[in-house]
């Protein structure tokens, strides 16, 4: 489904990447874990062609979007949804406008019924009602403004949602609900799922494979118990922060 | 930029058009506007109307002020007055909402659901402030001429006849399309500035109020420029 090999990228003197590869099978949950600018949302960012690798390529679907440009890198990207770490609501706009943006944009003959239809549905999947439809974005929680940002990046139906740090900031309730969004979202619409995060009990829960990041190469990859077992040092020093407590 | 200004160009003439986020920037740019170049052009017309009684009395030419108003407007001043009014205004405000919207990722939000920003957020004010500045210059042309005669003629007392007499003698259709021009070409000008520093904006709320300085500067600067290889090109030296 994805596949990255050998992705490097540098931002002037900083080589952030240096030499990425994994592959992200249909239908998984696949979360990368690092520290504050390892890279992991420059590795997102490549996945879904928002940054040109300095070397290697990103597949998705066998189609190489790292090598796309302009309308077929637009036209590539349908397959994703996209939850960010602030959540990117538009602000001009209302919550209903917002959730109704990538439908509406994707132009794919829906009535304004079945749009209206199709945000409420969303929304109460992350379990907001109509009476939000007509705030605006600075008018909700964080943890609202996290839901209507999944509820916009699962409207399409998309069949890759990338999440950048979904549980940043969170409380630990909503940080629980997000979790279970994330799960639902793979086994109730079988999307396959791409997550940035540093909260090591979140990634645990919901990932079906890890990868640790760390000094732009990957420290350990594979399914939780493996990354767990690890004897990298820093993957060591890492999870103990949280495992240390349990 | 000039990258950037191609790039909207291509995306210009592309499916799918959207005139209604084209009219809604047209209201913000140019309906917004109407109240501060309508003043600005009217004070600016009662403003010549004086200075070109003050001047011309001594010769005893009084008649030829309005001509040389409408003049001055039609070729220069309107132009010129309304294009700074709308970077003040608005330009600054598209850099800003832009830059915003950059810092907090909306834009990549925006490119991550297939939606080219570029298409969707630049090519309507890009288009909005081209039919916005003309239509603004003539606004400011009518209020700028009207207070140049309530002054003229009613407060420094020039005879009517000579005052729209002259003005008719001296104030060609040239003359308007040539401000009209300039006004077109300002409106490219500063909508090409102002959308590409809101995107290319960077460095979190100072990174913006940075870019917004720039815009409004660059703008500024630009479009007196501009006015001036303009006025070069079609009256020579």
């Amino acid at each position: 489904m994805i596949e990255v090999s050998d992705l490097w990228k540098s931002f002037g003197e900083n080589q952030v990447l240096k030499g990425i590869t994994l592959t992200i099978p249909k239908g998984q949950t696949y979360v990368v874990l690092g520290g504050s600018g390892s890279g992991k949302t420059v590795l997102m960012k490549h996945v879904i062609g928002l940054f040109k690798p300095d070397k290697g390529t990103v597949m998705v679907n066998g189609v190489e979007i790292s090598s796309l440009e302009g309308k077929a890198l637009t036209e590539a990207r349908r397959v994703f949804g996209m939850v960010f770490q602030g959540a990117a609501l538009f602000d001009s706009m209302t919550v209903f406008e917002n959730v109704a943006f990538p439908v509406q944009e994707k132009r794919q003959g829906f009535s304004s019924d079945q749009i209206r239809a199709k945000v409420i549905e969303k929304l109460r999947v992350v379990d907001l009602g109509e009476e939000v439809l007509e705030r605006f974005p600075a008018e909700l929680s964080g943890g609202m403004r996290k839901r209507v940002g999944l509820a916009r990046a699962l409207v399409s139906d998309p069949q890759v949602v990338l999440y950048d740090e979904p549980t940043t900031g969170l409380d630990p309730i909503t940080t629980d609900y997000v979790d279970g969004m994330i799960l639902a979202a793979k086994n109730k619409l079988g999307v396959t799922s791409m997550v940035i995060s540093h909260d090591i009990a979140s990634a645990f829960r919901v990932a079906d494979r890890l990868a640790v990041l760390y000094d732009g190469h990957l420290a350990a990859e594979g399914t939780p118990s493996e990354v767990r077992a690890s004897k990298d040092p820093y993957v060591q020093k890492f999870l103990s922060t949280w495992f240390a407590k349990q | 930029m000039i990258f950037f200004a191609l790039e909207a160009a291509a995306w210009a003439v592309r499916p799918p058009f959207r005139p209604l986020l084209i009219l809604t920037q047209m209201a913000f740019i140019g309906a917004g506007s109407v109240f501060i170049v309508g003043v600005t052009g009217t004070f600016s017309g009662m403003v010549l109307a004086l200075q070109g009684n003050y001047a011309m009395k001594q010769f005893a030419a009084e008649g030829y002020v309005g001509g040389s108003v409408a003049i001055a407007l039609a070729r220069e001043l309107a132009p010129v007055l309304t294009a700074l009014m709308v970077i003040g205004r608005a330009g600054s405000a598209i850099t800003t909402e832009l830059g915003t919207m950059r810092v907090t990722e909306q834009i990549d939000a925006m490119d991550s659901m297939a939606v080219n920003p570029i298409q969707y957020l630049v090519v309507p004010r890009i288009i909005a402030s081209i039919l916005m500045f003309p239509a603004l210059t003539m606004l400011f042309d009518a209020l700028g001429y009207l207070g140049a005669y309530v002054m003229g003629v009613y407060v420094a007392g020039i005879p009517v006849g000579p005052f729209i007499e002259h003005t008719r003698g001296f104030l060609n259709p040239d003359d308007i399309y040539h401000g009209l021009f300039k006004a077109l070409a300002f409106g490219l000008v500063v909508a090409v500035i102002t959308t590409w520093r809101g995107y290319s904006a960077s460095g979190g709320s100072r990174g913006v109020g940075e870019g917004t300085t720039r815009a409004v500067v660059a703008s500024s600067i630009g479009i007196l420029i501009v006015d001036y290889g303009i006025t070069l090109f079609a009256v020579g030296t």
